[in-house]
């Protein structure tokens, strides 16, 4: 079993970050790994239980199924059902909370799962740095837009 | 029930932070408004059940009760059992999460408790701002210098 966990600092207020990353089919609008995203069935986001299909930049197709969506503890959590890259029984939680000290945001992004013997660093290493990093550094810039936007009405 | 949440960010790892703060009896060591503390009945400070009797620096006594200690999630739970608050049933947390970003931790402490509803928001304030905020700041100043 191979854990993963990244966490940040955001300087923007929780509610502004949850409503940008709440939206189970919205990876495709921030995170640049994913091209398209569909939900299946025609499902709302929203619906617990619901299945996203992407569409990857690289190529390839993988789907996950939302599990928890939580506004309360503004949190969801995820299990992958078809992917072409060998992560087995994979659960990811995203969880947002609020940095009351200059009203920013702690963002954590933590996922366990196993793999081929031989592979466990390196697909470690891959869902860190360029799923979990990658999709930080992404809010970030959207964020900074934003602000940048604001100061300029 | 009246509840404060007051977090923060600390420019420490982890297990530096917890260093500091782990000790159930050390709390006039790193908090500015804790004059002096000790442990009931000659018990380890990490034993879950036992008791601090401290004094602020006011002179005000307050006797806690450790409930929960976890150095794996790094965080401590513990209640009142007397103070000159006008509160009851009141239960409180402090907890660390990595930062992996900036090496980092982020700080939260919680509490709970029941009190007369004209009394909230004070005691909301004083126990957010005074006690944990405080703390806070300490820390910050004690890792950022």
């Amino acid at each position: 079993m191979v854990k993963v966990f990244e966490s940040t600092v955001l300087n923007a207020p929780v509610e502004e970050v949850w409503e940008i990353i709440r939206d189970f089919n919205g990876h495709d609008y921030w995170h640049p790994l994913i091209k398209e995203s569909k939900i299946e069935k025609r499902l709302p986001s929203d619906k617990v239980g619901c299945i996203r299909n992407f569409i990857l930049a690289e190529g390839g197709i993988l789907r996950e199924q939302l599990l928890t969506l939580s506004d309360v503890e503004m949190a969801f959590s995820y299990c992958l059902l078809d992917t072409p890259i060998p992560l087995f029984n994979y659960i990811s939680h995203v969880r947002l909370l609020p940095i009351t000290d200059g009203d920013k945001t702690f963002w954590n992004w933590e996922s366990s799962f196993d793999t081929p013997d031989g592979q466990e660093n390196e697909l470690k290493k891959m869902v860190g740095d360029e799923v979990y990093k990658r999709g930080f550094q992404s809010i970030k810039e959207i964020l900074n837009i934003k602000i940048s936007k604001g100061f300029s009405c | 029930m009246a509840r404060v949440y007051v977090s923060s960010v600390l420019n420490a790892t982890v297990s530096s932070v917890w260093n500091r703060i782990r000790d159930f009896n050390g709390l006039s060591r790193w908090h500015p408004t804790i004059r002096d503390s000790k442990i009931e009945d000659g018990n380890p400070s990490d034993k879950v059940g036992c008791i601090r009797n401290f004094h602020l620096q006011n002179g005000d006594q307050i006797r806690e009760q450790l409930l929960a200690l976890s150095d794996y999630d790094y965080f401590y739970t513990y209640s009142i059992l007397e103070s000159p608050m006008p509160l009851s049933d009141y239960i409180a947390t402090i907890r660390l999460t990595p930062i992996t970003e900036i090496d980092g931790s982020f700080i939260e402490w919680t509490a709970e408790f029941d009190c007369e509803a004209a009394d909230a928001e004070d005691l909301i304030n004083t126990i957010g701002q005074n006690v944990f905020q405080a703390g806070f700041d300490s820390l910050k100043r004690h890792f950022d210098a």
